[in-house]
């Protein structure tokens, strides 16, 4: 076992490896009036609503969670109060990728 | 204890942020936020780097300590504000890690890293430069810090507080499902540990929900005995530390204890009870 890392989240999310390709991915990006939105949030709740994970948003407007298979819900918090949701299923071994518009607020 | 002795908003920081005695530090543990904006005059302490040693795993000792806020600029008569990313985890952490050393005045942004960027506030990337001091830490206060053999014997006879996402208290996922799942510990939560995630406590922007609502969450959800001692914990002790918070500091609760070797300890121990599925 490495040494325990701490449990913040980098923007955009950690990069894919090999070494977790097995994983129940789920990424994307977020865009406003087709530009990426790099200030703001995407949190990961489970089936229960409850809060998972969140990461700040990448430069691309890029975020990715490592999920287990399920029903999951992604949320985006931005400046000017602008929000989006979006339900997906993740499996193990897959990437679900997801194009998240939030409206300029 | 009254949410002004702990915490300060936004606007306070804006109307502070220059003043002699005051000094803003956000706390990460990638701090490469700090180094493309941070809030004016902020200094940066670096979890990993600046609060860990370096080989064992524990915290730097007091010596460690001093040095670090020398170098940074901090005096013992300072009022240190924190602030940082990730719902104020790493931020939420320095507190309790600056009260075990010591050093009472020290405040949290309520809202961290994250409603100061939500809000648009300015951030800046020039780094201030403050002139060293000759920082004077304490002996550590062991009064707010759980070790294992404490947590073991802790089963069923204080409260327990797993603050991690309720898929990881079942066992279901072992880290945050921020980071990849793969560790080698087993999963699960210590036995009779009440499941109260840290993110109950937060609303959506990251500060802090009012007393009434917490002291609900807590108390008649959660079923906590405010009559007795507390410890809680997570996987690494700094969402534990945001829950050491609001018990200790927000609510007043007298004994609260973080047990920062947390879950990562916990369940690579032999022979420890391990509990699955949802609590009980």
């Amino acid at each position: 076992m490495s040494e325990p890392q701490g449990c913040g989240a980098p923007a955009g999310g950690v990069a894919v490896t090999e070494n977790n390709s097995g994983e129940a991915i789920i990424e994307g990006t977020v865009t406003s009036d087709g530009a990426p939105v790099s200030v703001g949030y995407a949190r990961l709740l489970n089936d229960g609503g409850e809060f998972v994970a969140e990461v700040p948003l990448g430069p691309d407007g890029g975020f990715r969670f490592f999920a287990a298979p399920g029903t999951w819900t992604v949320r985006v918090l931005a400046p000017r109060g602008a929000r989006a949701e979006e339900t997906v299923t993740a499996d193990r071994g897959h990437t679900t990728t997801l194009a998240v518009t939030v409206s300029a607020g | 204890m009254s949410r002004s002795d702990v915490l300060v908003d936004a606007d306070w920081v804006e109307a502070h942020l220059g003043d002699p005695g005051v000094v803003l530090v956000e706390v990460d543990e990638d701090t490469s936020a700090y180094d493309k904006g941070h809030i004016a005059n902020a200094v940066k302490i670096d979890w990993k780097k600046d609060l860990q040693d370096p080989v064992r795993r524990d915290f730097v000792d007091s010596r460690g300590f001093e040095e670090l806020l020398s170098a940074r600029g901090i005096g013992n008569d300072d009022l240190v504000i924190l602030y940082g990313g990730n719902n104020n985890w790493f931020a939420a952490y320095a507190y309790w890690y600056f009260r075990l050393y010591g050093h009472d005045k020290v405040k949290l942004l309520d809202g961290g890293r994250k409603k100061w960027e939500l809000d648009s506030r300015d951030l800046v990337t020039e780094v201030p430069s403050r002139a060293r001091t000759s920082y004077k830490a304490k002996d550590q206060d062991t009064t707010l810090r759980a070790f294992r053999d404490e947590v073991v014997a802790a089963i069923g006879q204080r409260n327990l507080v797993d603050v991690r996402s309720p898929d990881e208290f079942s066992g279901k996922l072992l880290a945050p499902a921020h980071l990849p799942q793969e560790q080698a510990q087993r999963a699960g939560h210590i036995p009779t540990a009440k499941n109260v995630p840290w993110s109950k406590a937060a609303n959506d922007d990251g500060t802090f929900k009012p007393d009434d609502d917490l002291r609900k969450l807590y108390g008649d959800e959660a079923g906590l005995d405010f009559g007795k001692d507390t410890i809680a914990y997570c996987r690494i002790g700094e969402r534990s530390a945001h829950t050491w918070f609001v018990l200790h500091e927000l609510l007043g609760q007298a004994n609260v204890k973080n047990y920062d070797g947390s879950w990562t300890e916990y369940g690579s121990l032999v022979g420890v009870p391990i509990e699955l599925g949802e609590g009980r």
